[in-house]
């Protein structure tokens, strides 16, 4: 059961590298969400191995805070990246 | 049994997982990126939220569980479309035939 978390860990790290290789800043936002994604299945995984409930609280508040924050940084990048020019 | 049971369908699901990831590194251009490991994803948290869900039972957890399943349905796609349209509407170019690129 626990080679599951590992696993989990091995995936994050490789989206983290995509973070940081991919060209566009709209890659990065794309694994910043995939990252949080991962995360909320880690917490609700590690919380069954160790069958506490009070965990999965953790997984419902980032679960939402996180979709919230990107939404933020999307509508911040969309107009950084169109630099203000009106279409 | 259920452990075992519940072991193999959380195992296909990290295997959804793990096509997500491919499917970043494989794709070049970021819309095919994107379609590939929302999609992915999600179907991969289904499946293992699933699992979790029978290896617990009735109770509380999975009740949880299920509601963090109905969250992911509901948030994950919705990102995927609001990065998308305004990826586009800001100016990503999609590569088609008059702009190679596409970046």
């Amino acid at each position: 059961m626990n080679y599951f978390l590992w696993i989990l860990v091995v995936l994050i790290l490789l989206v983290i590298f995509r973070v940081i290789k991919g060209p566009t800043i709209w890659d990065r936002v794309l694994a910043f969400n995939l990252i949080s994604h991962k995360f909320i299945i880690f917490i609700v995984i590690f919380a069954s191995i160790e069958s506490t409930t009070f965990l999965l609280d953790l997984a419902i508040i980032y679960a939402l805070f996180g979709f919230l924050g990107e939404i933020f940084l999307i509508m911040f990048l969309a107009d950084r990246v169109r630099g203000g020019k009106e279409e | 049994m259920i452990e075992i049971i519940s072991n193999v369908i959380i195992s296909i699901g990290i295997f959804f997982l793990i096509i997500g990831v491919f499917g970043i590194y494989k794709f070049k251009d970021f819309y095919r990126r994107l379609l590939v490991s929302s999609k992915v994803d999600t179907v991969g948290a289904i499946t293992i939220l699933i699992g979790v869900i029978i290896r617990h039972g009735f109770s509380f957890f999975s009740a949880k569980t299920l509601l963090i399943l109905a969250l992911i349905l509901i948030l994950n796609p919705l990102t995927a479309h609001i990065l998308l349209r305004t990826a586009y509407v800001s100016g990503h170019l999609l590569e088609n035939e008059d702009n190679k690129k596409g970046d």
